[in-house]
């Protein structure tokens, strides 16, 4: 099917819409220029394999380079961006053969071998079309001529396609139709769209209540059986030599109790005012402050940031901009994945707010216990830290909850069990801190504690997960952490023997993607440029060596009459008319030598493979042969004339 | 066990609907299809690009293509007009005739004949495979899609390219040329006739169901042969050019003279020994000439195979022997096994046409009974015959056996064995499936 112009189009808008016009433009030339030139060359099938395994290839590379650099490039975008200069020397190289189709075997390697012969076929000219479109409308910035012209081309596309049981009337009503239908629906489908991100917005804020939510910490209290712990490392922490990395990675501070949960009484964030490299100054850096590398990749477009308590300067974050609630607990906006940022951090400052009253709010849900307890007179709140520890001496670490279901958790936790995981004992600490008149917090975070010699890093794992509590005394907030030491022994022991299996090769993984990432795009340019030189000049090579033929650019109906007037002013004719003169009409179907044989004017027939050439060879006859026919006819037509006027005059002497 | 228990997918999936298609997308419209899909992927988020709108657009031209599918459907009739036979393997062409029964002229219809579906049964999808399965990769397979919709089509038995009408005028007709390509020998069916139009952006086809059975008798496919495969038995350059043959004889063989009997022609009366003879005994005397017979040759068919290609070969070989060996003055036996016992069918010199030896062929199945049956059969019919070609689709000692006692009958014999490999040398020639028609033409 001849896309002859939409294509064109087509690629003009991709390019103007990707800014790739400087691909866009040579691409349109191309494409046009084998419409005015009429050489193909005549590619085989293995050709086709070559070019299509050097297609696989190249599109393999680029998804490898955009997956390690997707923290520069959007990956699905980039991809159908560049998708269409991937597809287009296959498509281009099948327009300038003798080929209109390619046999999916050309696509599909496992076909290649089968000796079924292979007939299904695509279009690549309408596959193409296809990519072009989809990848001009993957930007942004886009603005609202995308749709009328992206309509139009593929009006005309469908265009050769009318069937003649319809009229064009017909034809473009249902068009006009199908373009309001459209426009209509991709208003809707924009418009439910941002109803429905708005309502599920509210539904998560409202149902999904995760642990990193900045606002509310689920916990696992009350839940029974075993909780499940990964060994996944999260998060791998450089700290200069000689300086002590701090023991906690502070994620998330709340204030607010309830039954299985802790939520926050101030919610707003604020917005952090960052340099023009990105540096995020919290409170006026000092020179004693140490710095850390920490290495994580966010997934996530807005996420929670793991900070040592007292962080002082936040660089390197990959993300638009962050924000700071009144409790310390930081927010990046608009991250990308980037495996690493550097934080600095002064211990013993202070990260979150003063205590208000909401740092005193006891829990309703367990306010019986806690007096049951006060009771008992085992809290002091002169000495509250050593209160906390003589009350949990006999308290020990446990994953595992009973089966039974137990109407309050907390009071068995305390009063019964004396065992639980890290969440039940940083609830009970700041509810119990707060029973002593001490305002306290709890917050979330990871836990620093593994050292990996590999790497020279110490590694966070997902089972590091970990709850303490805050405490103000003397004008700050310190962490205190009643959950007893053993509880990172009992999280690992559930790791499985190929753990270090699992480690290394997630080390490995690690360390290529610190080297790509350092790496530069200069430090690789010169090796793509010269790759492309390379294959430019073996592309050159190719095409002048191939075997080309000549095609005509005209349709079957143009060539059948093309074949029909050719030669039709032979000068023979002449001569087949001063015949029939004399009455020689020849036979329907007859051809000359056996018309000029039958009626015994064989003398003629050495002007027949001339006129013959002249009236069916492609090639025809050079100008000095044509003259030469002619004058062979002029003098046939001579000796008739001259015969004729003969038997004239007998005629006149016999009357 | 994979294919045993995917075998019931696939018959599902395949067995012809109850409620007739009233539509198929034309390759456009797959493509169409696909994009919908894709952008419709890609678009979900109106946030990060404009795909959806794309996405609104293919959706629309979808949903417009099979409405307006309603306007403009076809008022036709159709009739089909067979071939008596058809050749396994031979494209051949037959033509529909459409009649418009409309007010309107037609325009641009595609005419698809549609063959009775036939889907293998289990023992067969799990017993027999694709030619050439083994170079499919492994995933192909292991699947077995493709061994289940070769072994479809097989069954069905005919492959069909649809035609096409550009115009038929008011009340008129036109003849739609069909092309048909018989996948095996056999009966095949007929089951319905489809007219189909197309909606004004060319994306789909609505379809137009005619119930049209029809059965077609397809004869199995044949080898050019080697004149020399010709068997002894004739004679030529007879007096009157007869060919007929001496074991045999012709009618101007003179044999002996003997006495007139009632009904004698006067014209075989010897009158120079009637002349001797009416002087003593009173009776003419006739001459008498060796019995008129012809060269009758015999064509011994094995099925014994489980190999259902050698039955095939087997069968195309032995009916490439039928046609050839068949002229007008000779006779062919064509001897088989069936289930009922031996059956032996004479075509040639009035008894009957070749036509039937073929389509006896055209419906032979392979056949297991004990191959001694054949025995008695081939050699009480040993002494009307002069020559045999045998063709086997298995050798045994009781194969080589009838053929030493064939021999022993003083009747020419040759044999040839189908096989898709290579068979120890022995008193045949063997002939390999993937080169039967070179065989043939070199041996």
């Amino acid at each position: 099917m001849n896309l002859r112009g939409i294509q064109s189009l087509a690629l003009l808008l991709w390019g103007f819409q990707s800014e790739l016009l400087i691909f866009a433009i040579p691409m349109t030339l191309l494409w046009e220029g084998r419409f005015f030139f009429n050489r193909r060359w005549a590619l085989t099938k293995q050709d086709f394999y070559l070019l299509a395994d050097l297609t696989s290839v190249c599109l393999v590379l680029m998804i490898i380079f955009l997956f390690m650099n997707r923290t520069e490039y959007h990956f699905i975008r980039t991809l159908m961006q560049w998708l269409p200069i991937l597809l287009f020397p296959l498509t281009i190289t099948v327009g300038y053969s003798t080929h209109e189709r390619l046999t999916l075997d050309v696509l599909f390697y496992s076909l290649r071998r089968q000796k079924q012969p292979v007939t299904q076929a695509w279009d690549l000219d309408y596959l193409l079309l296809g990519f072009l479109l989809v990848a001009s409308g993957t930007s942004k910035d886009i603005g609202s001529f995308y749709f009328p012209i992206v309509a139009l081309l593929i009006f005309l596309s469908l265009l050769p396609l009318r069937s003649p049981r319809h009229s064009r009337r017909t034809w473009a009503l249902v068009c006009c139709l199908v373009f309001l239908g459209a426009l209509v629906t991709h208003t809707g489908i924009r418009e439910t769209h941002l109803e429905l991100r708005k309502r599920a917005q509210v539904w998560l804020a409202t149902w999904i209540q995760q642990r990193t939510n900045p606002l509310k910490s689920q916990t696992s209290i009350g839940q029974i059986g075993k909780l499940k712990v990964s060994d996944k490392i999260l998060y791998r922490i450089n700290a200069p030599e000689g300086v002590a990395v701090p023991g906690l990675l502070q994620e998330a501070v709340y204030d607010l109790p309830s039954a299985n949960s802790w939520s926050v009484l101030k919610p707003q964030f604020s917005q952090q005012e960052h340099t023009d490299d990105f540096i995020w100054d919290l409170i006026q850096p000092k020179a004693t402050d140490i710095p850390l590398d920490i290495y994580h990749e966010f997934h996530r477009d807005s996420d929670l940031v793991p900070l040592p308590p007292g962080t002082v300067r936040i660089q390197d974050l990959p993300a638009l901009e962050i924000q700071k609630n009144h409790y310390g607990t930081v927010q990046g906006q608009g991250m990308v994945p980037s495996p690493r940022y550097q934080v600095t951090y002064r211990p013993g400052q202070n990260q979150t707010g003063p205590p208000g009253p909401s740092d005193m709010v006891k829990s309703r849900a367990y306010s019986g216990v806690f007096s049951k307890i006060s009771a008992q007179g085992v809290l002091d709140s002169n000495q509250p830290l050593l209160s906390l520890e003589r009350f949990f001496s006999d308290f020990r670490y446990s994953l595992y909850q009973p089966s039974s279901i137990i109407s309050n958790p907390v009071e068995d936790f305390l009063l019964h069990r004396k065992a639980g995981h890290c969440e039940f004992f940083a609830t009970t600490t700041v509810l119990l801190l707060r029973e002593m008149g001490i305002p306290a917090r709890y917050a979330t975070g990871y836990a620093v504690q593994e050292y990996d010699d590999m790497l020279g890093m110490f590694v966070v794992r997902q089972r590091h997960a970990h709850a303490w509590a805050l405490a103000y005394f003397d004008g700050r907030w310190r962490a205190v952490d009643t959950t007893p030491g053993i509880w990172l022994e009992t999280e690992s022991a559930g790791s499985t023997l190929l753990q270090p299996v699992f480690d290394l090769v997630s080390n490995l993984t690690f360390l290529f993607q610190i080297w790509w990432n350092d790496q530069k795009q200069e430090d690789y340019e010169p090796y793509l440029y010269g790759l492309g030189t390379l294959l430019t000049l073996l592309l050159i090579w190719r095409i002048s060596t191939s075997e080309q033929v000549v095609v005509s650019r005209r349709t079957i109906k143009e060539e059948e009459e093309a074949a029909l007037v050719q030669g039709d002013q032979s000068p023979l004719f002449q001569l087949e008319a001063k015949l029939l003169t004399r009455g020689y009409a020849r036979k329907p179907g007859e051809v000359f030598a056996s018309w000029l044989d039958r009626i015994g004017y064989r003398e003629f027939l050495a002007l027949i493979p001339s006129h013959n050439r002249l009236r069916f060879d492609p090639k025809g006859l050079t100008e000095s042969e044509v003259d030469k026919l002619a004058a062979g006819v002029e003098a046939s037509l001579s000796q008739l004339n001259r015969e004729d006027q003969v038997n004239a005059e007998d005629q006149v002497v016999g009357n | 066990m994979f294919k045993d228990w995917v075998y019931p997918a696939y018959a599902r999936a395949m067995r012809p609907r109850k409620k007739p298609r009233k539509r198929r997308p034309t390759e456009r419209g797959q493509l169409v299809l696909t994009g919908a899909l894709l952008t419709a992927a890609l678009g979900m988020n109106t946030e990060s690009s404009f795909v959806y709108q794309l996405f609104a657009l293919l959706l629309c031209i979808g949903i417009a293509s099979r409405v307006t599918l309603r306007m403009a459907r076809p008022n036709v009739s159709v009739r089909r007009m067979l071939p008596r036979y058809a050749t396994a393997e031979q494209p051949f062409h037959y033509r529909i005739r459409i009649s418009n029964l409309g007010d309107e002229p037609e325009y641009d219809l595609v005419i698809s004949d549609q063959p009775t579906i036939k889907l293998p049964d289990r023992q067969q999808y799990r017993t027999e495979r694709e030619p050439f399965e083994e170079s499919r990769n492994a995933y192909d397979r292991f699947i077995g899609f493709h061994r289940f919709m070769y072994l479809q089509r097989q069954n069905t038995g005919i492959a069909m390219t649809p035609g096409k009408a550009d115009e038929i005028a008011i009340k008129g007709y036109t003849d739609v040329e069909v092309e048909a390509r018989p996948l095996r020998r056999g009966i095949v069916s007929f089951s319905e006739t489809q007219v189909m139009h197309q909606d004004p952006l060319g994306l789909n086809f609505g379809l137009t169901h005619f119930e049209n059975s029809e059965t077609l008798l397809v004869l199995p496919k044949r080898y050019r042969l080697n004149p020399s495969w010709q068997v002894s038995g004739g004679r030529n350059f007879q007096p009157g050019g007869i060919t007929a043959a001496w074991s045999v004889g012709d009618s101007d063989e003179f044999v002996s003279l003997r006495e007139y009997r009632d009904g004698d022609s006067m014209r075989k009366i010897h009158w120079p020994s009637t002349s001797k003879s009416t002087a003593r005994k009173q009776m003419p005397v006739v001459r008498e000439y060796q019995d008129e017979f012809f060269a009758r040759n015999a064509l011994l068919l094995d099925l014994s195979s489980n190999n259902a290609q050698v039955i095939e070969e087997t069968i195309a070989v032995a009916s490439s022997f039928a046609l050839d060996l068949q002229n007008t003055d000779s006779m062919l036996d064509l001897i088989y096994l069936t289930d009922n016992g031996p059956r032996i069918i004479t075509a040639g010199r009035g008894t009957s046409a070749v036509n039937e030896q073929l389509e006896a062929l055209a419906t032979v199945q392979s056949c297991h009974q004990p191959f001694l049956q054949l025995h008695q059969a081939i050699l009480s019919h040993c002494r009307l015959i002069t020559g045999c070609i045998g063709v086997f689709s298995t050798w045994t000692p009781e194969h080589e056996s009838l053929t030493h006692r064939i021999r022993a009958e003083s009747v020419t014999l040759r044999s040839l064995v189908i096989s898709d490999q290579e068979l120890s040398p022995g008193p045949f020639t063997t002939l390999l499936t993937s080169s039967i028609q070179t065989d043939l033409l070199t041996a």
